[in-house]
């Protein structure tokens, strides 16, 4: 133990020292059938990863936290019958959680311009927002991001999380909330847990249903080149929902911002469009036919639709049986957070700069290299650039898990 | 719903159907059951050779007894013979018969077979048929026909609404995948030497009447390890004979010919299919080749729309610099003709 510590860095010994802290007085209650799950662990930043554990008692997994304080948390979604066979083969797979990942990074937010920072390791081109898939300059693909947490931001995946549990999971596929879990994934964003014997045994072809559903991908909607039908305001599934965005869109707005929104002219004939399609929605108990003349503007407008309706997931999380996903309730490494567990009442007013907080005692001195204005807890910091402050211990740990700050010399005192 | 011996020859997946054939085993014994001459080894005979000719097996109604029982013996002679396209051959006869006879059955039978034979879970509501999600997907996203798609259907509180013909042919699906996983737990060991003859009659027989394919590989812009892994799975699948879905069919048959195959050749990895008919998928190839109709030359999906459709499998390292499959192709021709890079793939 002694030898260890003294190759870790002045940050990682804070880190450790303020991690175990939080794991011995740590209560979670187990996830379902725990012992049939593989558990893996990072010690450190660099490190490998430690897989393949599984538990017979909940004890244990709580001393080995307690032990080895480490960095970041996973368990399998999956049920193993040898969850600690070392090669996934011999595991033998009995099933696995349905999971949801809703990550602020996947979806375009206007704040990102504002906080979120891109630069390409290959040549050096820099921009703000969104990262581009390859360097517009060099085409390089190795582009390294800095993002910043944002209540905006946080606000987006709040809703999104919302729109799949209560118009996805809940009212399509028929979930009872009992059988949800939402949990703060620790840095942008929310991971949705379904556990119910419904889905444990689908194979990835069924998984990928279910996520091209959420995400609205192969609607037929108003494609073909047949009899086009609009479906009425309360059909189920896809169908009313697309009817329902269609009359969101058509109700609510000027024409002439209704038009420019959609990117066509607002001439008489877009007029008299807009009100035959209104008056037919309001009036449809059935499926019924498109008025003549209206295909295109009808096909715009469930376009539209579709992407105000449709919920951003990363489909390679929902497709893989096999995740290894965040443990509720362990440490973020990367932003020293509380992977906070959430029913779906408590997510709407979910602020995780004050309920994911770990550490909330105490201040520590840290040279910060760069950081935007943050509120934290109560408080509003920065904005800091390039000098030594002395700040709460909850952020101090937050930017020096993400690379931002790194400790000063004497810095830390009772926290 | 009481199910009746009549049932139980149409629909071998029913409780009832296993009932019979494990009583009669327990009563007489297989050896006696299909002894050589027996009315039930006649009839499984016949039931693979209506398979392999006709696509479809029929329903022998004089005696009950033996069309039950000569289900289960068809199974183990398949398996005995031994040749993958003659299981998925069979499993299709198979689904065929039961598909068509459920469409003259009424909505509550229907349900009543799902019930019982698969233990899905099927609301009758008012006139409508519902079925619970899962059970849903075990079977559709098999069917790549877009309507069959989860997105495109009427979901609600975890139930899909189906109609009756649409529950049929669930049916029907689920029952060709359970043939096929039951052909392979089969144990071949199980089979009694008296069987052979029998067994071996219908290999001659039937592997000499499947059609065979001759793919050439010879055309010089053709190179199989260039092949992006949708394209060499769907490839495979056919040499196999198994039912590939249409859109698998279409990415095929558009690869082939965009790579400079022509619809005579393509024809050939068609061969194999169990329900291949040559005029009707050289037509379909022409079209496609944009010879007649409307000299459209199609090509094939994009990788997006393949991997909606489940068809992407496998993605290389190449695939992520990709988003055609022709792409893939021409790049990876390239690096094979410019230094064999392309060996050297990372799984």
């Amino acid at each position: 133990m002694v030898a260890r510590a003294k190759t870790l860095s002045a940050d990682e010994a804070f880190l450790k020292r303020l991690f175990r802290s939080y794991y011995e007085k740590w209560n979670e209650k187990p996830p379902k059938d725990f012992e049939k799950r593989e558990f893996a662990f990072m010690m450190t930043k660099e490190g490998e990863m430690v897989r393949h554990k599984s538990f017979s008692e909940w004890s244990e997994v709580k001393e080995f936290l307690r032990r080895n304080a480490p960095l970041h948390v996973f368990y399998s979604s999956a049920y193993y019958l040898n969850p600690d066979a070392p090669d996934m083969d011999s595991k033998e797979w009995l099933g696995a959680d349905l999971i949801f990942d809703i990550d602020v990074d996947h979806i375009p937010t206007p704040c990102k311009e504002k906080h979120d920072t891109w630069t390409c390791l290959n040549c050096g081109f820099a921009g703000r927002g969104m990262p581009p898939e390859e360097c517009p300059n060099c085409s390089s693909k190795r582009i390294e991001v800095k993002t910043w947490f944002c209540d905006e931001c946080l606000l987006v995946a709040k809703e999104e999380a919302m729109k799949l549990i209560e118009d996805f999971l809940i009212a399509d596929f028929g979930f009872s909330t009992s059988e949800i879990t939402v949990a703060f994934s620790g840095r942008r964003g929310f991971h949705v847990h379904v556990e119910s014997d419904v889905v444990k045994e689908l194979d990835q072809r069924a998984r990928r249903e279910i996520v091209d559903y959420v995400k609205g991908v192969g609607l037929a909607i108003a494609e073909g080149r047949g009899r086009v039908l609009i479906p009425p305001l309360t059909a189920p599934g896809w169908f009313g929902r697309v009817s329902r965005g269609v009359y969101e869109i058509l109700s609510g707005r000027s024409i002439d911002e209704l038009a420019s929104s959609l990117g066509l002219k607002a001439t008489k004939k877009f007029r008299e469009g807009v009100e035959l399609l209104t008056s037919s929605l309001e009036r449809a108990e059935d499926f019924q036919a498109l008025p003549s003349g209206l295909r295109k503007m009808w096909k715009v407008l469930v376009d539209k639709a579709v992407q105000e309706k449709r919920c951003e997931v990363d489909e390679r999380v929902t497709t893989d049986i096999k995740r290894l996903i965040r443990m509720p309730g362990s440490l973020h490494g990367g932003s020293g957070l509380i992977v906070t567990k959430l029913s779906v009442k408590e997510l709407e007013t979910f602020d995780p700069l004050r309920q994911a907080v770990a550490f909330k005692k105490g201040y520590v001195k840290v040279r910060v290299h760069e950081m935007p204005e943050i509120r934290f807890l109560d408080d509003v910091w920065g904005p800091f650039r390039n000098e030594v402050v002395e700040i709460p211990a909850g952020l101090a740990v937050y930017l020096i898990c993400s690379g931002n700050a790194t400790i000063v010399k004497g810095g830390v005192r009772a926290c | 719903m009481m199910f009746s011996k009549v049932d139980a020859a149409k629909y071998p997946f029913i409780k009832l159907a296993s009932k019979l054939v494990e009583d009669f085993d327990q009563r007489l014994g297989l050896e006696v059951i299909a002894s050589p001459g027996s009315d039930v080894l006649k009839r499984s005979v016949e039931r693979i050779r209506e398979a392999v000719y006709v696509k479809s097996t029929s329903f022998f109604r004089e005696d009950l007894d033996v069309e039950v029982l000569s289900y289960p013996l068809a199974l183990l002679i398949v398996k005995a013979v031994g040749d993958s396209r003659l299981f998925n051959l069979y499993a299709e006869a198979e689904k065929n018969r039961v598909f068509l006879n459920m469409l003259s059955e009424s909505s509550s039978k229907v349900v009543a077979l799902a019930r019982d034979g698969f233990d899905w879970e099927v609301l009758e509501d008012g006139g409508k048929l519902k079925l619970k999600f899962n059970n849903y997907l075990e079977v559709a996203p098999a069917l790549l026909d877009p309507h069959w798609k989860l997105v495109n259907r009427s979901l609600r509180y975890g139930y899909v609404e189906v109609s009756k013909r649409e529950l049929a042919r669930l049916i029907a699906e689920a029952f060709r995948s359970k043939i096929l996983k039951r052909i392979e737990e089969l144990d071949l060991s199980t089979v009694p030497g008296f069987l052979k003859p029998t067994v071996d009659m219908v290999r001659n027989e039937v592997l000499s009447a499947l059609p065979k394919a001759d793919i050439n590989y010879e055309v010089s812009e053709f190179r199989p390890s260039a092949l992006p892994p949708c394209i060499a799975q769907l490839l495979k699948d056919a040499e196999e004979g198994k039912n590939i879905p249409h859109m698998a069919r279409f990415t095929l048959a558009t690869f082939l010919i965009s790579i400079g195959k022509r619809p005579e050749e393509v024809l050939e990895v068609f061969r194999r299919l169990p329900d291949f008919d040559e005029a009707k998928t050289l037509y379909h190839l022409r079209h496609v080749a944009g010879e007649i109709g409307s000299r459209t030359k199609y090509v094939p999906p994009s990788c997006a729309t393949l991997r909606t459709f489940g068809l992407c499998v496998s993605p290389d390292d190449v695939c992520s610099k990709v988003r055609h499959p022709l792409a893939y192709y021409k790049l990876k021709l390239r690096r094979i003709q410019h230094g064999g890079k392309g060996k050297n793939a990372v799984s």
